[in-house]
């Protein structure tokens, strides 16, 4: 335990480093990018000494590295800056906090509806391996895989608004809550949850499936499942008891990766059914270079995946013994 | 095993553990909410509540804005000495009067200065119930010139006054062309005599804002205390802004209560679910709503815009540097094709520079003209004919995602057809774009320019003066120079309007610009909504509206 301890440690001592890397890559590409905030703000009226006065007040005609370094000084106090082009004067985390609540609802409930469906299928796959059923419930999800968010959410919109009516159009909404800066709304209690997490949690049902039916099928080989056949228990006692719990155990290795599609996903799903979360905000930030939104906003989310990545080896560490991080540790 | 089990129940512990921070944001939240009124998004519309689809605002605080998006809430929230109405035109609001020379509220100095007395309604308030004061207006005017502002705007709609270009340098503390004669009493001195300076003061920079207001609370601007007929109830950043009515309104109580705009989602889409009450169309949905056999063909409504999309040459860039290829390459377009295929008619072509709505509209001034024989006859007989400069133009537009817009297109194909020139399409991103622009990098841009207020200086003066701030195509003719500085300060308006026809005939045959089309808009409306105008630019509109009951 004590070497665990250790890794996990020695691993976190990285992190600013990564960081401190993420950082200076963003901040070069969006500073050296064409145009600026400025230049948007200004719209039709681009009086050019006006933008270069602001330009000065904002610090923007500075060179490269010492904006960087004001950057950095004022990150390390935790001041992650303002928006400029997309809420004017207003503290960064303060847009960014409300959002990732909001983008967090769609994204926990597309992490179960892909778990659980997930996992159903697999095991049924894998019981009636040989038969037809077996490979067809998998590549009829193996379909919803190799389309894109980008493609199937237009048609959902299409059955399920357009043509059905049965949720709304576009949007988010649900009860008002108060997260400090500003009124969230929890879609998580309304209809406008569904579109997005059908959405974002269809294209990683099928990698779980597959997954679940592949270690199903060595499970079942195993000796303690004939053991527990010849025992005589009922089938879905040896299923439910023998079965699935071991052949569970490899998707934790999954919940890592399923994080990031789920993070692609929504930014189409944000922009396209207009849900106020970090995908949207990304989107925007990105085509109107608010730079400090930028920063901030892959900063958060290089730390989500730090910080994923290193939870998910210590897991490891727990589903599989003969992973040790420290040869020396206890036993 | 046992271990295993550990591992499943920790991944399922962290699902649970971040659903019970929701949870608990909710229960926290909840306390935190009471009052508020807070109806969800669940059921009808309530009554006396109008439902649009609105953009979203960059930000709230009238001095900053220069965008459509924030100054639709601006003017509707805020409101200065003088405003626009449903016309266009100058009406008092704050102040009690228009200043003129016949009422004595405008001064011809001896300087050449020109002094407005403005005197402020008594019954004038903020939200907050406070009255209106000749030193709000004068702490706006020059915080909106403080350069710690940063003010974009400040520079063009306040520069005229005497003393603003010093504050905007921070050479001085206080604006010395404002003058506070006593609480409901102020003086505006500008530098020279203007006759459309006062439109500049109907602008969002010249809106009076609440000291105390934002001297105690730094973000003010996210629950503004202004003057307009509505007042800020709640805006739920990226989802919604409710507006309420402000009862007391000087000018009259609005009709509707409450305004709801959401700030995301396909405005049509909302609409034909019976989620707004309004929506605007775009062009991919016009046909249809266009057709009298569609159900959403009776709501349909359309109106002008000042609004003008143009081909902008770079005179001092070959080939365009000669005059022939820039007129060569206007008569090459067939704007109507464009107009009847692409818009379907629903886009006006334009044959002028100046836009109907404008007092010197000219409805017979002659842009060059189709005419594609004549065109490459020009060609030939300009001077870079035959060389290999013809064999590398491109024309620039504004937009991201590689595909060129479809009016771009068809006058690409245009210069094809006509000229045997390959143009080559290029986009930048909006930044990027209005860089190049400016640095005046690009032969040829697409580009299109909103009217601040209705008169021609703001289209001709701006663009067409060769010591003009917005003039990056670097065009210069003396006497076009000559006839727009007379018309500028020219104070009989026959004499002004004859004046601006001219020198737009001047600039149409030196083609610096190729008007393409004047924008309109494009609108379904509920039958319930009733005086629901559209006016040709962003002026306060919403206290007219009524809604009929049985909705």
């Amino acid at each position: 335990m004590q070497g665990l301890l250790a890794y996990a440690i020695r691993r976190l001592l990285w992190m600013p480093f990564i960081l401190f890397i993420v950082s200076f890559l963003t901040f070069t590409i969006t500073r050296f990018g064409p145009g600026d905030p400025v230049t948007i703000l200004a719209g039709q009226h681009r009086d050019p000494v006006t933008i270069e006065r602001i330009k000065q007040e904002r610090g923007l005609d500075k060179p490269f590295y010492v904006q960087y370094g004001i950057y950095m000084k004022n990150l390390a106090k935790g001041d992650f800056g303002e928006s400029v082009t997309i809420y004017r004067g207003v503290d960064v985390l303060e847009i960014i906090w409300p959002r990732i609540l909001v983008s967090l609802q769609p994204g926990l409930i597309a992490l179960v509806i892909s778990f659980t469906v997930g996992t159903a299928v697999g095991i049924f796959a894998a019981m009636r391996q040989g038969t037809w059923v077996d490979p067809f419930s998998i590549s009829s999800f193996l379909l919803f895989q190799s389309i894109p968010v980008l493609v199937s959410l237009p048609f959902l919109v299409l059955i399920f608004v357009v043509k059905l009516g049965w949720l709304p159009a576009t949007g988010w909404g649900g009860p008002q809550v108060d997260v400090g800066p500003q009124d969230i709304s929890l879609g998580i209690f309304s209809r406008h949850i569904i579109l997005p997490a059908v959405a974002l949690s269809l294209p990683g049902i099928a990698g779980i499936a597959r997954l679940v039916r592949a270690t199903t099928l060595s499970v079942l080989g195993e000796d303690y499942v004939r053991t527990a056949r010849a025992k005589g228990l009922p089938e879905t006692t040896v299923i439910i008891r023998h079965v699935t719990r071991n052949s569970l155990l490899p998707l934790v290795t999954i919940i890592g990766l399923s994080l990031v599609t789920l993070l692609e996903g929504a930014f189409f799903t944000e922009t396209i059914l207009g849900i106020p979360g970090i995908g949207l905000l990304g989107f925007q930030a990105a085509s109107s270079q608010d730079y400090d939104v930028i920063l901030a906003l892959v900063l958060i989310l290089a730390t989500a995946f730090i910080l994923a990545n290193i939870a998910i080896d210590i897991a490891y560490t727990f589903i599989d013994p003969r992973i040790r991080y420290e040869g020396r540790g206890s036993r | 095993m046992n271990r295993v089990v550990l591992a499943i129940v920790g991944v399922m512990m962290g699902l649970v553990l971040a659903a019970g921070v929701l949870v608990i944001v909710v229960i926290v939240g909840g306390d935190g909410d009471g009052g508020g009124g807070g109806n969800g998004d669940g059921g009808g519309p309530a009554t006396n509540e109008l439902r649009l689809r609105g953009p979203e605002p960059i930000t709230l605080d009238p001095h900053l804005i220069t965008d459509a998006s924030s100054a639709l809430y601006v003017v509707e929230i805020f409101g200065g000495l003088l405003t626009l109405d449903l016309d266009l035109q100058i009406q008092p609001d704050l102040a009690e009067d228009t200043p003129t020379e016949e009422n004595g509220g405008k001064v011809v100095n001896d300087d050449g200065t020109v002094t407005y007395t403005f005197r402020l309604r008594n019954d004038a308030q903020f939200h907050d119930r406070k009255p209106v004061r000749a030193q709000d207006v004068k702490f706006s005017l020059e915080r909106a010139a403080d350069p710690a502002t940063q003010s974009l705007g400040a520079g063009f709609f306040l520069a005229d006054i005497v003393g603003v270009t010093e504050k905007l340098r921070g050479e001085a503390e206080e604006i010395s062309g404002v003058q506070v004669i006593d609480d409901l009493t102020i003086e505006i001195t500008i530098d020279r005599d203007l006759p459309n300076f006062l439109f500049k003061l109907t602008y969002p920079t010249a809106f009076v804002v609440d000291r105390q207001q934002i001297e105690r609370d730094q973000n003010w601007s996210r629950r503004p205390n202004g003057t307009g007929p509505y007042r800020l109830k709640e805006w739920e950043f990226g989802n919604r802004i409710i507006l309420e009515a402000n009862e007391r309104y000087h000018l009259g109580a609005p009709h509707v209560a409450t305004v709801r705009y959401r700030l995301l989602g396909t405005s049509i889409t909302l609409y034909e679910a019976g989620d707004v009450d309004v929506a605007g169309v775009g062009l991919d949905d016009l046909e249809r709503v266009q057709d009298p056999n569609d159900p959403l063909n009776a709501e349909y409504r359309n109106g002008s815009q000042l609004t003008i999309s143009y081909l902008g040459f770079n005179v001092n860039v070959p080939p365009f540097d000669d005059p022939l290829v820039r007129r060569a390459f206007a008569m090459a377009i067939d704007k109507d094709e464009i107009v009847n295929i692409l818009f379907q008619g629903a886009i006006p072509a334009a044959n002028s520079i100046l836009m109907p709505g404008l007092p010197a509209y000219n409805e017979d001034a002659q842009a060059p003209q189709f005419d594609p024989e004549g065109a490459m006859e020009l060609l030939q007989q300009s001077r870079y004919w035959g060389t290999e400069v013809l064999e590398d133009i491109s024309l620039a537009e504004s937009g991201a995602g590689g595909s060129a817009s479809s009016a771009l297109e068809v006058i690409l194909g245009d210069w094809q057809e006509h000229l045997g020139i390959e143009v080559i399409p290029e986009q930048a991103l909006v930044s990027e774009f209005f860089q190049n622009v400016e640095q005046g990098i690009y032969q040829m841009y697409l580009l299109a320019w909103i009217m601040d207020y209705p008169a021609e200086e703001n289209l001709l003066n701006l663009h067409f003066d060769s010591e003009a701030a917005n003039n990056y195509i670097g065009y210069r003719n003396p006497e076009v120079d000559r006839l727009l500085r007379q018309a500028l300060t020219e104070q009989d308006p026959e004499t002004r309007v004859a004046l601006y026809q001219q020198a737009e005939k001047l600039i149409l045959d030196d083609v610096p610009w190729f008007p393409l089309f004047f924008d309109r808009f494009h609108v379904l409306v509920k039958p319930y909504v009733k005086n629901y105008h559209i006016p040709q630019g962003i002026v306060p509109r919403l206290r007219f509206v009524t809604l009929e009951d049985d909705q």
